[in-house]
């Protein structure tokens, strides 16, 4: 037993308190259990805390890139937009140049068109005019022979009797006779 | 025979003895300081600071390696600000950032670093907030912090909070503004310590392979102690800026 004790006081002799120095005991600064907490410590937290960044710097990398794609074809996109408005307004100015020139034709076209055909109106509403005219002028023509004709033939009837009859038959045969001795 | 049992005792008394509560103090001015405690936070600036510069040297679009982990843990506590504070986090992410990275690194130095290599006249080096100087004067920095955020935006009608929802309540709020810091300090103080004294006695019983989930557990507690207390942190600035506006 005092043998035990003995080795015990033996191994906890460290120098009287009062000094500054550095303690070699082993067994109270724990230097085992320290370096296999570290140890297990950095074996874990290595791979485990790697892990974290590399996602961290895999994530930054691809927000870079995606942000610089996407600039890129925004600029793409840009360029081919101001192409387009190029090749649009010069279209338009063309379109702006014809245009004028085709409104112009258009114009002494139409207007050429519609003076014919008013001419045309004009010449058909003369004409129309003057067929109603002579129809009319036909019509009261024919109605004053007409009345002419009945006035006659009323005057005719009226004072038309044998004696009458007998003396124009008469003069007649003597107009006819004389006519045959001319062509004779 | 007795007296030497009695020896024997003694002497194992020796070895087995942990030692807490011994503290290495400096005299500056007319204070007592905890000279254990000022070295290790040296130490940890030391670390954060060196760190942070060379990882942010000769910056480039795409991050790799310290760059990368350094944005990362940025992206990290600012999402923390913002998902506590809303809108305006911006003004408070290197506040909580700070929190943040210290308490975290000064843990999990004091539970990685062997300090015990370092011997020093009285009292041991360990992590800096394993002392209730350093977690008050966190929790005082943000009760500082959380005043003045609230006064800033809204004026002297922050005081006007105390009597919301209803005036009954105001002594309550009041003890609130008391015992935000105090369950902040002691939250983190009481983790830490309790840490690292299981570990001792673990190590100073066992010393080979039984402290190992320990210090593991230690090692997760310590992470989310600093995690809770910047997240509180954020929350009390978010609470006292939040309202009509």
């Amino acid at each position: 037993m005092k043998n035990v004790t003995d080795s015990f006081l033996s191994l906890g002799h460290w120098p009287s308190a009062g000094s500054f120095g550095f303690n070699t005991d082993i067994l109270a600064t724990n230097p085992i259990n320290l370096s296999v907490v570290i140890g297990v410590l950095i074996f874990f937290g290595k791979g485990v805390l790697s892990d974290l960044l590399d996602n961290r710097k895999q994530r930054i990398l691809n927000t870079i890139r995606n942000s610089e794609e996407l600039r890129g074809g925004a600029i793409e996109q840009l360029e081919k937009a101001r192409a387009r408005l190029r090749k649009v307004e010069m279209e338009a100015d063309q379109f702006r140049v014809n245009g004028y020139s085709e409104i112009e034709r258009e114009k002494w076209n139409l207007i050429n068109s519609t003076s014919k055909t008013l001419e045309q109106l004009e010449n058909y509403k003369n004409e129309t005019i003057q067929f109603e005219q002579q129809r009319a002028i036909n019509q009261v023509r024919q109605r004053v022979f007409q009345q002419a004709l009945q006035g006659a033939l009323g005057t005719l009837n009226s004072c038309l009797n044998n004696e009458l009859h007998l003396r124009t038959i008469s003069a007649n045969i003597g107009m006819l006779g004389a006519m045959k001795e001319i062509t004779d | 025979m007795l007296s030497c049992s009695i020896n024997t005792l003694k002497g194992l008394y020796d070895i087995s003895g942990v030692e807490v509560g011994q503290h290495f103090y400096w005299q500056i001015g007319g204070f007592q300081v905890h000279g254990q405690v000022l070295i290790t936070s040296w130490v940890v600036i030391a670390i954060l600071l060196g760190s942070a510069t060379i990882a942010v040297r000769n910056p480039q679009t795409i991050p790799t390696g310290s760059q990368n982990f350094f944005e990362y843990v940025l992206e990290f506590i600012r999402d923390v600000s913002k998902t506590q504070i809303g809108e305006e986090y911006g003004p408070w992410v290197p506040f909580i950032g700070t929190m943040f990275l210290f308490i975290f690194v000064s843990n999990w130095s004091g539970a990685l670093l062997p300090w015990k290599i370092i011997q020093l006249p009285h009292g041991e080096l360990a992590a800096p907030t394993n002392d209730i100087n350093t977690t008050v004067a966190l929790a005082l920095l943000t009760s500082v912090a959380y005043f003045y955020a609230g006064l800033t935006k809204k004026g002297l009608s922050y005081f006007g909070k105390y009597i919301q929802p209803t005036p009954i309540l105001l002594p309550i709020n009041i003890l609130e503004d008391f015992t935000k810091p105090l369950s902040l300090s002691f939250r983190l103080f009481g983790n830490i310590l309790a840490d690292e004294l299981v570990v001792v006695v673990l190590v100073s019983l066992v010393p080979s392979v039984v402290p190992i989930p320990v210090m593991f557990l230690g090692l997760f507690t310590s992470g989310i102690q600093a995690l809770i207390f910047a997240t509180l942190a954020a929350a009390y600035i978010g609470e006292s800026m939040e309202g009509h506006h």
